[in-house]
């Protein structure tokens, strides 16, 4: 059992609950295109993929996900 | 208001292309060559790793160093998070989270495209595993409550802005508690006000991710829609509509 924060809206809350995500990109798309984006990006930081990067302002599950590959990928590079 | 405990759980490489790789599928069909240098990786990893024989034994090994360095990079990111459960645990964590994304790769192997390097395939799973196994460690002990009481605002010190700021975030939270179905409310506070992660969320009320983000991205179109009506963002679609 853990303590129970105070529910309030902060402002990064508030940024959050009024987040854009469309377009609809699912979690489970996202993981399916995360290795090409991650490339696309590498190779082009100028790249547009507005569905993609949208779900990653929208998901931070999978947003922690793209930065860690990222990061992989350039550690090895 | 109503509550709903949900409970505690339980305790590159590129694709290879080394000359002095045996070039696999260039032999026998449907047998591949066998590999003369375990330190290098298959040139066809989608072929070795899915012919029995030398090649594929050698292919698994080196797909599980793969999928581990994967694993130990995510848990290395997030250990601040397991909070002091030491290096054992961190270690457990990994290997275990490197056996589990093998064997969820291999079940996807045949949905490998080649659009990217296999190798960047293959960590993500590693990374999808690990990053999911240390969340699950950060909240074996803490309970979800799934509360759809009334929020309250605290936008911090006082700024310039601090009014309008101060009179979207009340109206977001009327719309919060009027827009939306129960259930809609219960996981858009939980996963953005408690902050408990998506896939946490998921395991515990034995749901997908997947689920939830479905949930989520229809809840914060109904509080977006009620903000447009209200007048507190431009109306349209798409991106740049925020007041």
């Amino acid at each position: 059992m853990t303590e129970q924060r105070p529910r309030a809206i902060t402002r990064k809350v508030l940024r959050s609950l009024t987040q854009d995500s469309e377009p609809w990109l699912s979690c489970d798309d996202c993981f399916e295109l995360l290795d090409e984006y991650v490339e696309r990006r590498l190779a082009d930081p100028g790249d547009v993929d507005t569905a993609m990067a949208t779900h990653l302002e929208a998901c931070p599950a999978c947003a922690e996900e793209a930065d860690s590959l990222q990061a992989l990928l350039t550690s090895n590079e | 208001m109503s509550t709903e405990a949900c409970g505690t759980t339980p305790d590159d490489t590129g694709q290879g292309g080394d000359p002095r790789m045996t070039r696999i599928g260039e032999g026998e069909p449907g047998r591949a060559p066998s590999v003369t240098d375990p330190e290098h990786d298959p040139e066809d990893w989608v072929l070795a790793l899915s012919i029995e024989g030398p090649d594929h034994q050698h292919a698994l090994r080196r797909l599980h160093d793969l999928l581990l360095r994967a694993a130990r990079h995510q848990v290395g990111r997030m250990d601040r998070l397991l909070d002091g459960a030491g290096p054992d645990v961190a270690d457990e964590l990994t290997h275990q989270a490197a056996d589990e994304a093998m064997v969820a790769l291999l079940a996807k192997l045949h949905t490998f495209k080649g659009r990217s390097r296999f190798t960047t395939w293959a960590y993500k799973f590693g990374i999808l595993q690990a990053a999911t196994a240390v969340r699950s460690q950060m909240w074996r002990r803490r309970q979800v409550v799934l509360d759809d009481s009334h929020v309250t605002v605290d936008l911090g010190p006082s700024v310039e802005e601090y009014a309008e700021t101060a009179d979207l975030a009340r109206a977001v939270r009327r719309a919060i508690d009027e827009a939306l179905t129960p259930h809609q409310r219960r996981i858009m506070l939980a996963l953005l006000v408690d902050e408990v992660p998506i896939d946490v969320l998921a395991e515990r009320l034995g749901t997908t991710r997947n689920a939830l983000y479905k949930t989520l991205h229809d809840a914060r179109v109904r509080v977006r829609a009620d903000l447009t009506a209200a007048g507190y963002l431009r109306a349209g679609t798409g991106k740049g509509n925020d007041r």
